[in-house]
């Protein structure tokens, strides 16, 4: 029976789709980013977290994941749909989504074959990408840095794939959300804005729309519980410097949006 | 002479912010002891005359030597003063929830008033000591003996119930208590029965009471106004005038309603003194609206006079006057929306006062103009604002029609006290009359029937001759076996206090209660004054149960071969079983939507309903399951050992019906869908839930788009729910704040609560934050659980 490893569930309110949203972090990720907020989920094998409580200071394992089957999965989403309000359904996120690719696909055609609204939040790496898409009806894509060995060097996969991904769904005329994760000695130089603007520049962007988001720090005590170290110093953005790339994509013609 | 004739505009207002300061600076409450005292002094008098009488002719003595005074800042005369001690223990700083003990001590108030010249300990001992051996502290004595295996570790706990019902004064404010004293004659004249003779007798005496103190309040403003400048002597003789007319004669401004009022219900607490807690107005907005628009007088000039409306019900340095309800909105029985101007000027008046009491209660229902919503932005949204309770109209009118009541009384259900439904003028829903601990049931069962805090002997041993596997096999019918034992129990003492209390008639009040019609006082526990009548049980525990039989099954599932550590590690309180604690703790947890727990809370608490409506009061009327504890999943939890749900001894079991703190992670839509599987509809005395919420996730620049926000992500998926086919939640409470925000509070009060009051709900009430005990405060701050209701 198939089944998908999930590190994290919840209702989240217009920020991954429109409207109110049971969203599915999905255990397993291809990229290395620094700042992941959700370092548990890198693994596709999980990992044990070890997690002090801050009253009795006892430590309490936990493994990172729990395995549903689709059916579970499936049932769960039914039961949910009173809370899909305003166009709400469910995203599925991660980790990285694609990377539990078969059962993911074989969840999204059950949820189409029932009406429910499908997002999915990923980073544009899968080789398969497009066949996912007729099944996601509001998709959100990562676009990290323009430059394909930065990516490399930094996430630890080229960019390669994402742009090619990215390239065909602007072209098949389809909607996407974009997401750039605005990290300092990252992405907020001057060269990346301009490589972000010339890839924008050369394809057709009517029916995108992008969302910066600014480096944050929610994820930091789990790296440690993961027993990794978190390795990032100074990433944060200035409100001026996000006002400054928004602008520059504005003026780009490019719809920016806040979620 | 008109309120406009004597006050300028925006006088009123700032004077009602004076007049709560001056009562905020009164640090002694002594007049719960003259009423008292008074009982005690003219005994010999009283002794002869039959109770009911005697109950009237007590309170006319206390009217008449009661000291009166109106302040220079009082647009209104009366107050509440004289019949609330500074005892309420949340409130009081020395509070610990440690020091509970299962006896409610009708004459322990007695220790609460400090001794001073005036009022020596021999003075203090005597009225102490006659209320000792008056007849209804020896029967609640007696009932307290007979139960105090059970109650000393809160297997049950038990109460006589004063306050905590709804007057209905609107006929009263309309025609005056003139024609209600002449009706009440004329039945007396005439009835055969003397009972009802003595009553209708009974309850005169106590309405002519009412215009005698109103007349010497009128009295006491024609002799300020020697000595008042100019101005004020226009406000006094304003209030002479209308002190004359009220609440004899009908009111014919809004003025003279609220001061009829007002009279009414301070004799009405002085009857019960003292602290006759939760009683509530009923809908103000409907109560006041046709003498507002009698004079079509604005929402700001009805908004300030309902300011002073508002003092009246803070009593003293920590407003000890706790738990009364003013209720706004709500729905006819067609679904037609009742908000009117009042409505407004009573949100303009709480918003601008910012007092901790009285509680604002807001029907909702699925008709609700957004302007409600939008306007409860301000209350949700401004830090140290009270916030109101909210409830839903839609829901409450189908469960009170399933417990009985008629159709044309929906529309007048209120809120007593906290939040329980009781039918304005109508219904003596005893609501807090027993408390059942679930928590502590299970422990028993578990434990052969014996304490695991303290070892003593409590309940039979039902589990006897069974392996440890059987017991946890068998643990829900064992469960519900033993609840049957204590629930029994339960009801014999919780009638028993209620014939207790019935010692103390109260004839004023029940000629608001139905009395007019029966002449039966409402606390008759033979025949029926009023026309619904049940009494309450507050269910303790539901979902610490419901988790533990999850962990009890997952344990039997996954490792049977630990079941024979279970009693062992729950003696220990997981000391040295802490592998095991934490594979409890990893079980399925009530409020993250997961079915099998979700359907077991369900199954126990419509069991557990079902048994306790089952029993009869008293009058023979059902008991009411209220799943609400408040505050009291602290104290009872105290007394509860370690449950199999892994949670240790002593620690707080859920709070009403919400998981407990810590167990719900997945965010509020989870919970939400979590709640919604609980049966409602057998709630007949109400229940309790609580969201603490992160302000972050509302994202509106103004107050309004903020309020509308929390309507669409919070109260509609909850209350409204389209595709909910079940009876629906019909009550919810939110503290829109975070754990640092009220550490801020704490550590930097100056900076922070400026006024030193910053408003927070606490169960059905709200309080100032800094009033509380340290237990307390760490409660609220604790159980705003914030992982629960991510948005």
């Amino acid at each position: 029976m198939s089944s998908l490893r999930i590190i994290q569930k919840g209702f989240n309110y217009s920020q991954d789709g429109p409207g109110n949203r049971l969203v599915y972090h999905l255990q397993g990720c291809n990229l290395r980013c620094p700042w992941c907020a959700n370092p548990e989920g890198l693994s596709l094998e999980g990992c044990v977290m070890q997690i002090k409580d801050p009253e009795s200071g006892r430590v309490r394992k936990k493994r990172s994941f729990q395995e549903y089957s689709l059916e579970e999965i499936c049932e769960e989403v039914m039961r949910s749909r009173m809370l899909f309000f305003e166009g709400g359904g469910v995203t599925f996120t991660g980790g990285e989504p694609t990377m539990q690719f078969e059962p993911l696909r074989e969840l999204m055609e059950r949820l189409k074959s029932r009406e429910i609204h499908i997002a999915m939040e990923n980073n544009g790496t899968h080789p398969r990408l497009m066949e996912l898409l007729p099944l996601v009806d509001y998709l959100i894509l990562d676009f990290k840095h323009p430059d394909a060995g930065v990516h490399k060097r930094v996430t630890g996969a080229s960019n390669e794939r994402t742009r090619e991904n990215l390239e065909k769904i602007l072209a098949s005329g389809r909607g996407v959300a974009l997401r750039i994760p605005l990290v300092h000695g990252f992405n907020d130089t001057p060269e990346a804005l301009e490589g972000f603007l010339g890839f924008f520049h050369s394809n057709p962007m009517d029916k995108a729309t992008l969302e910066i988001l600014p480096y944050h720090e929610y994820g930091r005590d789990k790296w440690e519980q993961c027993g990794m170290e978190y390795l990032m110093k100074d990433g944060f953005v200035t409100e001026e410097r996000v006002a400054e790339f928004e602008e520059a994509f504005r003026k780009a013609g490019i719809q920016v949006i806040h979620t | 002479m008109k309120v406009s004739d004597a006050y300028q505009a925006g006088q009123i207002g700032e004077m009602a912010q004076k007049l709560f300061a001056q009562e905020r600076s009164l640090g002694r409450l002594d007049g719960w002891f003259l009423a008292r005292e008074t009982g005690f002094l003219h005994q010999e008098e009283l002794k002869k005359l039959p109770e009911e009488l005697a109950a009237a002719r007590r309170l006319e003595l206390i009217v008449d030597m009661l000291p009166l005074t109106i302040s220079e800042h009082a647009v209104f005369a009366g107050t509440q003063r004289d019949a609330f001690a500074r005892t309420y223990a949340l409130i009081n700083p020395a509070f610990q929830v440690e020091t509970f003990c299962g006896y409610c001590d009708a004459t322990a108030v007695f220790d609460d008033i400090e001794p001073n010249e005036e009022f020596t300990p021999e003075r203090i001992g005597a009225v102490k000591k006659y209320m000792e051996d008056s007849p209804y502290v020896q029967k609640l004595k007696e009932v307290y003996g007979a139960c105090e295996d059970y109650t000393g570790e809160v297997a049950f706990f038990i109460e006589q119930v004063t306050g905590h019902v709804i007057p209905d004064f609107r006929g009263a404010l309309r025609e005056g208590v003139g024609p209600m004293i002449e009706r009440l004659e004329k039945r007396a004249n005439e009835e055969a029965d003397e009972k009802k003779r003595i009553n209708c007798q009974a309850m005169a005496l106590t309405l002519k009471s009412g215009v005698k103190l109103a007349h010497r309040y009128a009295k006491l403003a024609r002799e300020q106004q020697k000595e008042a400048n100019p101005e004020r002597q226009k406000q006094l003789a304003l209030m002479e005038e209308t002190l004359n007319r009220v609440p004899e004669k009908g009111a014919e401004s809004l003025y003279e309603a609220m001061q009829s009022f007002l009279i009414l219900w301070q004799v009405m607490c002085m009857e019960q003194a003292p602290n006759p807690y939760a009683f509530s107005v009923g809908n103000a907005d409907r109560i006041f609206e046709p003498y507002r628009a009698m004079e079509n007088l604005s929402r700001r000039e009805a908004g300030d006079l309902f300011k002073h409306f508002l003092v009246f019900f803070n009593v003293g340095d920590r407003s000890w006057a706790i738990s009364q309800n003013v209720i706004i909105s709500g729905r006819d029985t067609e679904g037609r929306d009742l908000t009117n101007e009042m409505s407004y000027a009573i949100m303009d008046a709480y918003y601008d006062m910012n007092f901790p009491q009285p509680i604002l209660s807001v029907k909702l229902h699925k008709n609700t103009p957004d302007e409600i919503y939008a306007y409860m932005g301000k209350f949700f949204f401004s830090p140290g604002v009270l916030t109101p309770s909210l409830f839903n109209d839609d829901a409450v009118f189908e469960v009170l029609k399933k417990g009985g009541v008629e159709a044309c009384d929906l529309p007048d259900y209120s809120i007593a006290g906290c939040q329980e439904p009781l039918i304005m003028g109508k219904d003596n829903g005893n609501t807090t009359n027993s408390w059942l601990n679930l928590g502590k049931i299970l422990e028993l069962t578990l434990n052969h029937g014996k304490s695991l805090i303290t070892g003593k002997r409590m309940g039979p041993d039902t589990i006897q001759g069974l392996t440890d596997r059987e017991v946890l096999e068998q643990i829900r019918e064992k469960f519900y076996e033993n609840a049957e034992y204590y629930v029994s129990h339960m009801v014999t003492a919780a009638n028993g206090a209620s014939e207790a209390i019935s010692r103390e008639p109260v004839p004023f009040l029940s000629a608001f209660m139905g009395g007019m019609e029966t002449a039966i006082d409402m606390r008759d526990t033979r025949e029926q004054g009023t026309k619904y009548n049940g009494s309450g049980c507050l269910i303790h525990g539901l979902t610490v149960v419901a988790d533990a039989f999850l962990a009890i099954d997952r344990l039997l599932a996954e490792k049977p071969e630990e079941a024979k550590n279970l009693l062992p590690a729950l003696q220990s309180n997981f000391e040295g079983y802490e592998e095991l604690q934490d594979f409890l703790l990893a079980a399925p947890k009530f409020g993250n939507n997961i079915p099998e727990v979700d359907e077991e809370a369900a199954r126990i608490a419509e069991k557990i309903a079902d048994l306790v409506a089952s029993q009869k009061n008293y009058l023979g009327n059902p008991f009411r399951p209220d799943y609400s504890t408040p505050s009291t999943h602290l104290l009872y939890g105290y007394w509860t050992g370690a449950t199999p749900d892994g949670r240790k001894a002593r620690e707080m079991l859920n709070y009403g019906v919400d998981p407990l703190y810590g167990e719900a992670g997945q965010g509020l839509g989870f919970r939400i869908l979590s709640a919604l599987r609980l049966p409602y509809g057998k709630f007949q005395g109400g229940y309790a839930s609580h969201y603490g919420i992160d302000p972050k996730f509302f994202t509106g620049k103004t107050y309004e788009e903020r309020g509308m926000q929390f309507k669409t992500r919070v109260l509609a998926p909850t209350f409204f729910n389209e595709m909910n086919e079940n009876i629906a939640p019909f009550y919810l409470y939110v503290n829109v704040t975070t754990p640092e925000i009220l550490r801020k509070v704490l550590e930097n009060p100056k900076k922070y609560a400026p006024s030193g009051v910053y408003i927070m709900r606490i169960h059905g009430t709200f309080v100032n934050f800094l009033d509380l005990s340290p237990a307390i405060q760490q409660d609220i701050i604790k159980r705003l659980d914030l992982n629960s209701t991510r948005v």
